[in-house]
């Protein structure tokens, strides 16, 4: 990592040391948006940082915005920082910008009429309740357009996944203006699935290495049968397969955020495919160290541990993705796989 | 070499109070254009070369030919990191990765000078002394010279520090008794580098070591083939009655043999050794099911595939700190027990997406590999002791 993204991870870490409390996230999680974290975040040009300035951003590339996002994910941030980016990253593809946030995206079912009036209703709408807009993708006369649609116009449902965190259904009709409406050459809905598919995979990675470095600590500070039980093989077994999981994962992760630029189908159905296989092994491996403290509301291995069992099903989970990426595979024959992997 | 240091994290464990815990880091690396020019040049070798050897095998340790070693020594893909002075082609590690990946992927039978590459040559140019590299490292180079490596014996195995097989001096050398088991290769190899005991065991049980070179063909060494569960005779138990080692065959210091066995760790360990064994198993998978693969079987090969790939990523970013002189240990245990793994699942994931007959090549393939599998997670260090390794790693013991 350069100096200025070291720089920019160390802010951000600072910000969210500060505001994203346990408080703070158990807060979020009984329905109250932690503003002053995202307006301290917002205001520090964290939240689009990799956008250029015209755009509402601060200039710095698109891994930029990754590595904020992974940092946020470590702790549980509860807010719709992938979100906006991937909105952000559609309506620029698409000329568009997202003005202020925090916007976030649907991916139901809207249709654009001939008076430009959107209609329609998604589920799973990450934060919608604490967002001004919504980025959708709509039908009109048999092609796909991006519509910025003001969430006060439409009917929020309020909805938690698991892990406490707003998965909203929305629905409505609403009146559009021209500027609401983005014409795209490619295909928005396939990009969209691909973004939130690559957030999730970078935001699982860095979720997972919080868990290990929380087990670490819980097995050196917790003493029974005389002694931390870090000591004993049996669990120093197991947090060796943790570590060895994790490390597969931030290389995954970072391969994904490497290739940010492009967006590449296989390299994020690799991470995905890899991250989401490792989530259940990590997580078994996190809550077996913790023990029966680990299994309370008390703990805040909760917080990554319910998202995580979360973001693996979330843009696909990792049966999606291993056939996603074994299709690819198999489309060459036999003797050209070794060739098709070297490539990667 | 290209090092696109766009992402370098370490596992950080920064609340942790621990001393030994220097951070684990896999960096993301690019082979280097020249890694991928030589590429192409070992595929078409491969090409001309293979089709004399029978069915591919990925397993390091399950083939071997004089002939084929031979000729890759010729192509001065044997010992390519080292200084020209000793044969060498003063290439860079990632340039070997590349060779070394590429041979056992195409299944070559490497295992003739397989250890000597990887392992005894970089021992004997790191502690060697000039007399030692000018006389052993160019017939290496040249395909000419394996070498063993003579660590386990019959009760001593993960204990390593509990051996027995002694040398004691004499005037200008050493006499050698004892016994070394599980030597891969030591029926055909020229040479084994054998760590003993030169002083007896005292309060420092590490202290007390060293490493000799002896020459298997001595009429005092005796080699018994043990036959592994293929039916293989590929390792052995090797016995020394009164051998005779000459001083100019002691490596490094009398005494530092452990510090200098462990410092072989970062080589030994994270190869692509430690993960391609069962690569064929994968390829003839894939053959068996092409053009009428189920989803379930896509499903397997991709999710085979992304471990694939993010091992060989880790890796690579290995070869990247070997290149830059580090020595990776903790690293380099965390690829051998994550690619270890994977060579175990290879086969019992494939064989239950298979029904009816299968091909007979692809029947071959599976079961050879069956039967080598269990071999994967114990040589070169067991799941358990790297595991161990990994924990120090992470600051718990």
């Amino acid at each position: 990592m350069n100096q200025e993204k070291q720089l920019l991870v160390d802010t951000t870490q600072r910000i969210l040391t500060d505001l994203c409390t346990a408080d703070v996230i158990d807060s979020a999680e009984a329905g109250h948006f932690p503003r002053a974290l995202w307006q301290t975040l917002s205001d520090s040009g964290l939240v689009l940082a990799g956008f250029p300035e015209s755009l509402g951003g601060s200039g710095g590339d698109l891994q930029d915005c990754l590595l904020i996002i992974s940092e946020a994910a470590a702790v549980c941030a509860p807010l719709p920082l992938a979100e906006t980016f991937i909105a952000a990253r559609l309506l620029q593809s698409a000329g568009g910008a997202v003005g202020s946030g925090p916007v976030t995206v649907a991916s139901g079912y809207f249709v654009l009429d001939e008076n430009r009036i959107l209609h329609g209703s998604a589920k799973d709408v990450a934060f919608a309740r604490w967002c001004e807009k919504v980025l959708v993708v709509a039908g009109r006369s048999g092609q796909s357009v991006l519509c910025l649609a003001d969430l006060e116009s439409l009917q929020v449902q309020e909805v938690n996944n698991i892990a406490g965190e707003p998965r909203d259904s929305v629905e409505g009709s609403v009146q559009l203006r021209e500027d609401q409406v983005f014409l795209c050459d490619n295909e928005p809905l396939e990009m969209l699935h691909l973004l939130g598919a690559q957030t999730r995979s970078i935001m699982m990675a860095a979720s997972l290495e919080k868990c290990l470095e929380r087990s670490v600590e819980y097995a050196l500070g917790r003493t029974q049968f005389g002694r931390p039980i870090a000591g004993f093989q049996a669990i120093q077994q197991q947090l060796a397969i943790f570590a060895g999981e994790v490390a597969a994962c931030i290389r995954a992760a970072s391969a994904v955020i490497d290739s940010a630029q492009h967006l590449d189908l296989t390299e994020i159905a690799i991470a995905r495919a890899r991250i989401g296989e490792a989530v259940g092994i990590c997580t078994d491996i996190a809550h077996q160290v913790h023990g029966a403290m680990g299994y309370t509301l008390e703990h805040p291995l909760n917080h990554n541990t319910r998202r995580l069992w979360c973001w693996r099903d979330e843009y696909g989970n990792e049966r999606f993705w291993q056939e996603t990426l074994g299709r690819i595979v198999n489309a060459g024959c036999a003797d050209d796989l070794w060739a098709t992997v070297t490539k990667w | 070499m290209q090092v696109a240091n766009h992402y370098g994290k370490s596992l950080f464990l920064s609340a942790v109070e621990c001393e030994m815990f220097q951070g684990l880091t896999f960096e993301s690396i690019d082979l280097p254009d020249i890694a991928v020019e030589l590429r192409t040049q070992v595929r078409e070798f491969l090409s001309q070369e293979l089709p004399a050897y029978g069915l591919p095998n990925s397993d390091f340790n399950a083939g071997e030919s004089a002939a084929f070693s031979r000729r890759l020594g010729e192509s001065g893909w044997i010992g390519m990191t080292w200084p020209r002075v000793y044969g060498g082609a003063e290439r860079s590690f990632l340039e070997r990765y590349v060779v070394t990946e590429e041979l056992l992927a195409a299944g070559a039978p490497v295992g003739a000078h397989w250890i000597a590459d990887r392992q005894s040559g970089p021992l004997l140019l790191k502690f060697g002394t000039e007399a030692q590299k000018m006389r052993f490292l160019p017939p290496i180079t040249r395909g000419e010279s394996f070498f063993s490596i003579g660590m386990s014996e019959p009760d001593s195995g993960s204990d390593l520090a509990s051996i027995r097989t002694r040398a004691v001096k004499v005037d200008d050398g050493w006499i050698l008794n004892g016994s070394k088991i599980w030597t891969s290769g030591a029926h055909m190899n020229h040479y084994m580098v054998t760590l003993v005991r030169t002083e007896p065991p005292s309060e420092n049980r590490h202290s007390g070591m060293s490493q000799l070179i002896v020459d298997l063909a001595d009429p005092n060494v005796t080699v018994k083939g043990i036959k592994n569960l293929s039916g293989d005779l590929d390792f052995n138990q090797v016995f020394f009655d009164d051998v005779y080692i000459p001083d100019e065959q002691l490596v490094g210091e009398p005494g530092n043999g452990w510090q200098q066995v462990m410092s072989e760790l970062g080589y030994e360990r994270s190869g692509p050794e430690r993960f391609l064994s069962a690569f064929r198993v994968l390829v003839e998978f894939v053959r068996e099911i092409e053009g009428i693969a189920t989803a379930e079987q896509h499903a397997l090969v991709g999710r085979l595939v992304a471990h694939l790939v993010t091992l060989r990523r880790m890796s690579i970013s290995v070869a990247g700190m070997l290149e830059e002189g580090k020595l990776p240990a903790t690293e380099a245990a965390l690829v051998k027990d994550l690619g270890n793994a994977y060579e175990r699942l290879v086969p019992e994931l494939v064989r239950l997406q298979m029904t009816g007959a299968l091909s007979s090549r692809f029947a071959e393939t599976l079961n050879q590999c069956v039967l080598h599998a269990p071999s994967f997670t114990l040589r070169g260090g067991t799941r358990e002791i790297l595991r161990g390794v990994i924990a120090r790693g992470l600051g718990l013991r």
